[in-house]
């Protein structure tokens, strides 16, 4: 069975998705040894290209975009134009038999996930996840909202193509054209399309409406360090992050992950470090 | 096949248990085929409920609640009342949603059982420290549950309903020797009861089983579903209630399974005891 990690990229004006990306298929390259392709609007270059397995070309719906405040650590964020709506369409477009899905904010740093080529479950992804600083137990990611279901990440996940698989897919297409219907029925206030809610209600459906085992979970800790934190510096599998601390703002604790993979989600701060390199 | 007794003790005072027995029993019905149900009561039963009753008994030995509005003096009763060899005892604020067999084969290794790990409507076990079960863990109580428990008739289980009665009839007197301040409580508990009687008897390890996840039932008092708001104050002015033509029940996002305790009166309105009596056809 073939196997490989399968990215999505829209770029905006303030955020280059697609460099992201490229910079992670050269770290799942060199520390999970296995290709990399993607999704995207934007033409590539040659170049570009060359990093990546395969290239997907994808045309944005305009109306489906949706504007999000993005924080560049504790003092400075941007309304910024994102895209997140075709991550269902994973199960048509990948190229491999097994495949890992990664938000392009996601940084490898050893090749933990790929256990899930060698167990037997056919769809994985992170309901626990841990701040690299003192941000845990946030109840934000725990559930969906309150009296709802439970929260689950859509950051990272690994599916093998089957008929069980191919039906949460579609019902996450379902789930996200008639998301009005499924926030009021989950009582979550956000209006802005959340692919981590709408991974969390397909869940909860899968294991018709109960606590249940369709979806298993990714091997290894989601490490992850919110906007507000600045990520400072990237050295081989080395991560320095800078987290921001409670009710004292602009100050910050610096942390360092040797040897994890970390999502990250102040990109402003991602695309630095990447200019860098 | 054996047949899964089941059991209930119902007292009206300003609110109609006898009509929540009702809607039990019917439960019990519409989900365990092979089943048997005694209802344990002074009150009079409408006709029409009687046919959901395999057994309706008197209390034995007259009233003892007879001042109370809690009426937990005569549960003790329930042991001398039953017509049968074993039985289940439920809460009348209970549905039974599924067959329970299974859960029989299991208690019938017992001669006494009280469940111990009960659950939320989303499945998650309330922790022992839980808003409701502070007395229990601060006196170090065994945490037993009488809304869903299990008794053979045997020498053993008269033995410990002997303290039942003992205790219920002198509450407060056993209750200060736990803790002082339970004595202030308005009325005795047959948890606090029962968790007495097992210190008493020793037997803690004989009558319940805290690393099996059933018997137990869903506690929906609001306190108990791990909620960040901790404010509400009835559980059903935060999760709607859907029950299907085929007795399926969601509460909020989530199918119930297994022994729902609703703990609200008014949950029990017209158009859920319309769709039980459609259902079995009454």
């Amino acid at each position: 069975m073939t196997k490989g990690v399968l990215l999505f990229a829209n770029n905006n004006r303030s955020i280059n998705y697609v460099k992201q990306a490229i910079f992670l298929a050269k770290r799942i390259r060199k520390y999970m040894d296995l290709p990399t392709s993607i999704v995207t609007s934007i033409k590539l270059t040659d170049e570009e290209c060359s990093h990546f397995d395969k290239v997907f070309s994808h045309t944005l719906d305009e109306k489906k975009t949706t504007d999000k405040r993005h924080h560049d650590g504790d003092l400075y964020n941007k309304i910024t134009r994102f895209y997140n709506y075709n991550r269902a369409d994973a199960y048509d477009l990948t190229p491999y038999d097994q495949t890992i899905v990664m938000d392009t904010d996601f940084i490898i740093s050893n090749d933990i996930l790929n256990n899930c080529f060698v167990q037997q479950k056919d769809f994985l992804l992170y309901k626990d996840a841990t701040h690299v600083g003192i941000h845990n137990g946030t109840s934000e990611f725990l559930r969906v909202s309150d009296t709802s279901v439970d929260f689950y990440w859509a950051t990272v996940f690994f599916f093998r193509k089957t008929n069980e698989t191919k039906i949460f897919f579609d019902l996450i297409k379902h789930i996200s054209k008639n998301y009005m219907h499924y926030r009021s029925m989950y009582q979550f206030r956000t209006t802005v399309f959340r692919n981590d809610f709408a991974f969390s209600i397909a869940i909860h459906i899968m294991n018709g409406y109960q606590q249940g085992d369709f979806a298993g979970k990714l091997p290894g800790t989601k490490f992850y360090s919110i906007d507000k934190d600045v990520l400072f510096d990237i050295v081989d599998d080395e991560i320095k992050i800078l987290v921001q601390k409670t009710n004292r703002l602009g100050e910050y604790t610096a942390v360092k992950l040797k040897g994890s993979n970390c999502h990250v989600m102040n990109k402003f701060s991602l695309e630095r470090i990447i200019d860098n390199q | 096949m054996t047949t899964n007794n089941f059991t209930m003790l119902a007292q009206n005072s300003d609110f109609d248990y006898i009509r929540q027995a009702y809607l039990a029993a019917m439960s019990i019905k519409a989900t365990n085929q092979n089943s048997s149900t005694c209802l344990v009561t002074n009150d009079p039963v409408p006709t029409k409920y009687k046919q959901v009753f395999d057994h309706i008994v008197e209390i034995p030995w007259g009233d003892h609640a007879e001042k109370e509005d809690w009426k937990v003096s005569n549960r003790w009763k329930i042991y001398h009342a039953v017509p049968y060899t074993e039985t289940a005892v439920i809460d009348t604020d209970m549905l039974v949603l599924d067959d329970l067999s299974l859960w029989f084969d299991f208690l019938k290794t017992y001669d006494l059982f009280y469940t111990t790990n009960v659950i939320t409507y989303r499945g998650e076990t309330v922790p022992n420290d839980s808003y409701y079960r502070k007395n229990f863990y601060k006196n170090k109580l065994p945490n037993i549950y009488n809304g869903f428990h299990y008794f053979k008739k045997c020498e053993s289980t008269h033995e410990f309903n002997d303290w039942l009665e003992i205790i219920t009839n002198n509450w407060q007197q056993f209750y200060k020797q736990i803790d002082n301040q339970l004595k202030h409580l308005p009325h005795p508990s047959m948890d606090i009861t029962a968790a007495i009687a097992s210190i008493i008897m020793d037997n803690t390890h004989l009558i319940t089983n805290e690393k099996t996840k059933y018997p137990s039932f869903i506690h929906m008092k609001p306190r108990c579903q791990n909620w960040q708001d901790r404010f509400s104050y009835r559980w059903q002015d935060r999760l709607g209630v859907y029950v299907d033509d085929d007795l399926n029940l969601k509460i909020g996002n989530y199918k119930q399974s297994g022994v729902f305790h609703y703990t609200e009166k008014d949950f029990v309105t017209g158009k859920i005891i319309k769709k039980y009596e459609k259902y079995l056809g009454i």
